[in-house]
């Protein structure tokens, strides 16, 4: 019996080859798609799963409210853990985490490493496998390091260092450190990442903040103890809260902060381990979100929906070639379920077949695949049984459903009215219109949320900062040397080069520089009774005529004296509230008054997501620079760029050149917006054509269905053109209601995402009316050739076969 | 006694008024006997032959074959009847294009829950009796007409059984393939099948050894 159907299916499909051929590409894309989705979804929601303890792990957040709204961040200051252990109970292991890059040295090595600086439970509230050393407490000692397998072949060229010394740069001088143990490199759904960890007392910031509860620089982390939940201790750290920040709580309250719905000012909060990957602080809000992995997935699926609508259709509208077949077996004692059987295990095997190319196909893409998107997962995960087994469970899932309900409505069909060949469609057409509608739908959707992201993409690329992105280098000053030295040195050497106009120096970063790193500086004083907070950054003599910032009002520093004053932005003028700011002196440090010399113009050095803050220049070499700005020439950029590397070389021999111009680090910051953007054209594409493919293949066969009413139309004196209209015009109905459906849905969704954007486009009808334009395009020349061909065919032909 | 169909009435209401397409109907049928139906375009004839091989409902009167109430039966056993007792032999033939000679052969087979070896076995003697072992892996394209309707016949012959049931067989053949289906279809008879065939022609009627005429569903 199987045999036998095996066989009719078989020779079915091969008979049918056009339709099978679309069946089987759209069927494998969409499950090749669906594997590789998935495993990047699965990715994203297994991230920091991996840890024993981490149910009962959390990540500290401090909210306040403030005057200008509520605030949040995860940085506390270095006393607050110890004192939070001792002082609120539940709390079994804490640690303080600091990520910080750092120079190694080795003998005549020095390697730029990862390293984070953390306390003595952290090993034992982490499950970080190790691979050899010490595998409990690995830093009872404060000089002992761990270091990864990979940081340890880089380093020793070996993984057997247990024992070995190495010297970390802390604070600009060599500190030596012992390897306790090392570990298995980082998986990479982990958001806890290092090459080195070493003790958090042993830090060059330690001695100075130690006692201060004002200087924020670190995460911390708890393990609450069994049976004690966030919430209980949130509630606990109350008390503990306003003790400590007690004054603070009273400047807030002065300032005219609001308290929030329980009254307070400032709380402790925890977020879970696992929720750590989809936290955002926006707005001063904890906002935990998974929809970003979600909306992938749900990409994936309106794929997989697109592929099997078109096979559920064409299943449809070819049984009507089977009827005699579903008559004669009937007359020779089907039964309903064999025939059921027989036409669902015809769906079964084009599935199965189609998985199999699917799956070939994913592992063939796989690797451009995570180089386009940028995602990290193992193909080991194809291999994992949960994943096969749910696999496996979607195509049988979707098979049933997919293949049996068109194999249903074959086996319910009368035994006289299929032998005669006569099916009552006008229920089934209702079906596939409705299908065709949702199908195209998905597909407008998709064009028009591509449109959008890629235009405000182009917007962000393209809009205008407020400072010089497109001549300007910039480069970490990870070298040996004191930072304001390698400024002063390279500005003495590039002296000669007339391409190189000017270098200066600062101590963060615009944008997103190659070595990914990111920093911001934040300060908060009294102004004339009340708080003002602002962005502090360190800068160097040129930073303002590098960068080609616009100043308003005053000076650029000039000489070292204006070491003892400041430059503001606007932003920072406005808060100040003086109608002179150039009269401000500002008490940064206790007594000490800082003269405003200057205004510059606002310009956007946070994210575009984000509205310009207030910022103030100081210009000190106490501080230390991280980065170096060097402004080239337009003409010659290439050989200007080497021109700064070879020197960066002379200078620091040891240590990396890491620079990029500001338009490339500007473009870095959207890569989580283009990765979105290039998954979701992709997919539109990709269910672009599946939905044509389909159209396609409805169009061929309802044509070949209506070839009598076309030759009867045609005898009594229809043109070409009115019978292609009566074909095309059912599909072109079917398109145009989808677009009315799908077009209010995308402009909802992509008005909620442009929300996010502090500086964003307007979403203009003409996104829509492309879009709609794009799909009747589409659709068109996807059904047109064959219609117009149908029609113009010798009416006598096509009526001789009826 | 083979069946028996007494009252048979089917309608259809069309518009608010009943049509009736088999009106009044009393039939018996001995084991044995050769029928021929027959009557002008629309009096019923395909219809009162669908009745009888259960592949159409009536709507009022009793029909017994084989002692069996097929009025009261649902229709998982009538299928369970019609499959054990009766074959049937379309006009057009009705082979399954995808399949060869001998698959189209083996089908009936597969529906009766043969074993394997029985069903070759069927097959192979049926090929045999019918000369037509030569065609035994072609498709039935790449046979003329007569020979599918030799394949056809074959093919309702196959699970022995006691009935026959022929709408037009001879409907799409030339006269001398006519001939030789009716030539076949006396042999079998003589052997001991039971033959209800509808038919047009009065010489392909003269083969039976009963005529039933029928006119606007009744018989006359």
């Amino acid at each position: 019996m199987f045999k036998n159907y095996i066989k009719i299916t078989w020779r079915n499909l091969w008979k049918d080859k056009t339709n099978t051929f679309l069946n089987m590409v759209g069927l494998s894309v969409a499950f090749a798609v669906v594997l590789l989705l998935g495993m990047t979804v699965w990715f994203q929601l297994s991230f920091d799963n991996f840890h024993e303890n981490g149910d009962s792990i959390y990540k500290l957040v401090r909210t306040q409210q403030t005057p200008r709204g509520p605030e949040a961040g995860t940085t506390q200051p270095a006393p607050l853990s110890i004192s939070l252990k001792a002082e609120v109970p539940g709390v079994k292991r804490i640690t303080r985490y600091l990520q910080d890059g750092t120079l190694a040295l080795y003998g005549d090595k020095e390697v730029d490493m990862d390293v984070v600086w953390v306390d003595q439970d952290f090993f034992s509230m982490f499950s970080f496998p190790m691979l050899s050393g010490i595998k409990t407490e690995p830093l009872g000692d404060l000089s002992s390091v761990v270091l990864t397998k990979k940081a340890a072949t880089k380093l020793f060229g070996t993984t057997d260092a247990i024992g070995k010394t190495i010297n970390l740069l802390v604070n600009g001088t060599e500190k030596p450190f012992t390897v306790s143990a090392i570990s298995e490199d980082i998986v990479a759904q982990s958001n806890l990442d290092f090459e080195i960890a070493a003790r958090f007392e042993s830090h060059g910031d330690y001695m100075d903040n130690k006692e201060e509860w004002n200087s924020q620089y670190h995460d911390v982390y708890v393990e609450l103890d069994k049976g004690v939940s966030a919430s209980t201790f949130e509630n606990r750290s109350r008390s503990f809260v306003d003790l400590h920040y007690k004054e603070s709580v009273d400047k807030l309250k002065r300032d005219g902060a609001v308290a929030d719905i329980d009254g307070r000012f400032i709380n402790l909060k925890l977020v879970s381990l696992k929720d750590v990957h989809f936290t955002s602080l926006k707005n001063g809000y904890i906002d935990i979100s998974r929809s970003m992995p979600y909306l992938i997935l749900g990409v994936a699926f309106l794929i997989l929906f697109i592929a099997c609508v078109n096979y559920m259709n064409m299943a449809i509208a070819k049984s009507a070639k089977r009827l005699m077949e579903i008559g004669i077996r009937k007359t020779l004692g089907a039964q309903k379920k064999q025939l059921f059987f027989q036409f669902w295990s015809e769906s079964l095997f084009v599935f199965l077949v189609s998985l199999s190319i699917g799956i070939l196909l994913c592992l063939l893409f796989l690797n451009n695949f995570k180089v386009m998107f940028d995602t990290n997962f193992s193909s080991e995960m194809i291999s994992n049984p949960f994943i096969l087994l749910g696999l496996l469970g979607i195509v049988i899932l979707t098979t049933i459903i997919v293949g049996g309900y068109p194999a249903l409505l074959m086996s319910r069909l009368g035994t006289i009215q299929s032998l005669k060949g006569k099916l009552e469609s006008t229920g089934s057409n209702k079906v596939r219109d409705v299908l065709m509608v949702f199908q195209f739908g998905i597909a407008i959707l998709l064009i028009i949320g591509t449109l959008v992201l890629w235009s405000q993409i182009e917007y962000m690329r393209n809009k205008d900062l407020g400072y010089n992105k497109e001549q300007v280098v910039s480069f970490p000053l990870n070298g040996k040397r004191n930072s304001n030295d390698v400024v002063e040195l390279m500005r003495d050497e590039l002296k000669g080069n007339p391409d190189i106009i000017s270098i200066s120096g600062a101590d963060s970063n615009l944008g997103l520089g190659k070595d990914g790193s990111r920093s911001s500086s934040k300060l908060g004083f009294e102004y004339k009774g009340r708080s003002v907070s602002t962005n502090f950054l360190v800068v160097d003599y040129d930073y303002v005529p590098t960068l080609g910032i616009e100043m308003v009002m005053g000076r650029n520093f000039e000489s070292a004296a204006d070491s003892l004053g400041v430059i503001i932005n606007e932003a920072m003028a406005k808060q100040l509230g003086e109608e002179d700011p150039l009269t401000v002196q500002l008490e940064i440090n206790d007594g000490i008054y800082y003269p405003v010399l200057g205004v510059v113009k606002d310009y956007n050095f946070n994210d575009l997501d984000r509205a310009i803050e207030p910022i103030t220049f100081y210009m000190s070499r106490e501080w230390g620079l991280t980065y170096a700005y060097a402004k080239v020439s337009p003409s010659h950029m290439a050989s200007s760029f080497e021109a700064l590397e070879l020197i960066w070389k002379k200078l620091e021999p040891n240590a990396e050149f890491l620079g990029s111009f500001l338009d490339e680090n500007v473009d870095r910051t959207f890569k989580r917006e283009k990765t979105m953007a290039k998954m979701i054209s992709s997919g539109s594409i990709i269910a672009i054509i599946l939905s044509c493919m389909g159209l396609f293949a409805m169009s061929m066969l309802i044509v070949s269905q209506r070839t009598k009413e076309i030759g009867i139309r045609k005898v009594v004196g229809a043109s070409v053109f009115s019978v292609t209209y009566i074909l095309i015009k059912d599909f072109l109905k079917l398109v145009l209601i989808a677009f009315l459906i799908a077009s209010p849905i995308a402009w909802w969704v992509m008005k909620e995402w442009l929300e996010n954007y502090v500086y964003r486009i307007n979403l203009s009808i003409w996104f829509f009316v492309v879009s709609g334009i794009l799909a009747v395009f589409i659709a068109f020349v996807t059904i047109g050739a064959r219609t117009i061909k149908a029609a113009r065919q010798n009416p006598v032909k096509s009526l001789r076969t009826e | 006694m083979l069946l028996q169909l007494r009252n048979i009435f089917k309608w259809v209401n069309s518009g608010g008024q009943r049509i009736f397409l088999l009106k009044d109907i009393n039939i018996e049928v001995e084991e044995g006997e050769f029928i021929s139906i027959m009557g002008p375009s629309g009096s019923g004839k395909s219809t009162l032959l669908n009745v009888i091989g259960m592949l159409d409902t009536f709507d009022e009167g009793e029909y017994d074959f084989l002692h069996e109430s097929v009025h009261t039966l649902k229709e998982k056993h009538r299928a369970t009847l019609y499959k054990e007792y009766i074959g049937f032999v379309f006009q057009s033939y009705h082979l399954l294009d995808e399949l060869t000679v001998q698959e189209n052969l083996e089908m009936p087979l597969l529906y009766k829950k043969y074993k394997n070896s029985e069903r070759k076995a069927m097959v192979a003697d049926m090929l045999d009796r019918f000369n037509i072992v030569g065609k035994k892996d072609l498709f039935p394209a790449q046979l003329s007409g007569g020979q599918q309707q030799l394949v056809g016949v074959a093919r309702a012959l196959i699970a022995n059984p006691k009935l026959i049931l022929a709408d037009e067989p001879t409907g799409n053949l030339n006269s001398a393939q006519s001939e030789e289906i009716m030539e076949l279809f006396k042999k079998l008879n003589s052997e001991g099948v039971t033959i209800i065939q509808v038919t047009h022609s009065e010489k392909n009627a003269a083969y039976g050894s009963r005529i039933i005429n029928l006119l606007d569903g009744r018989r006359i």
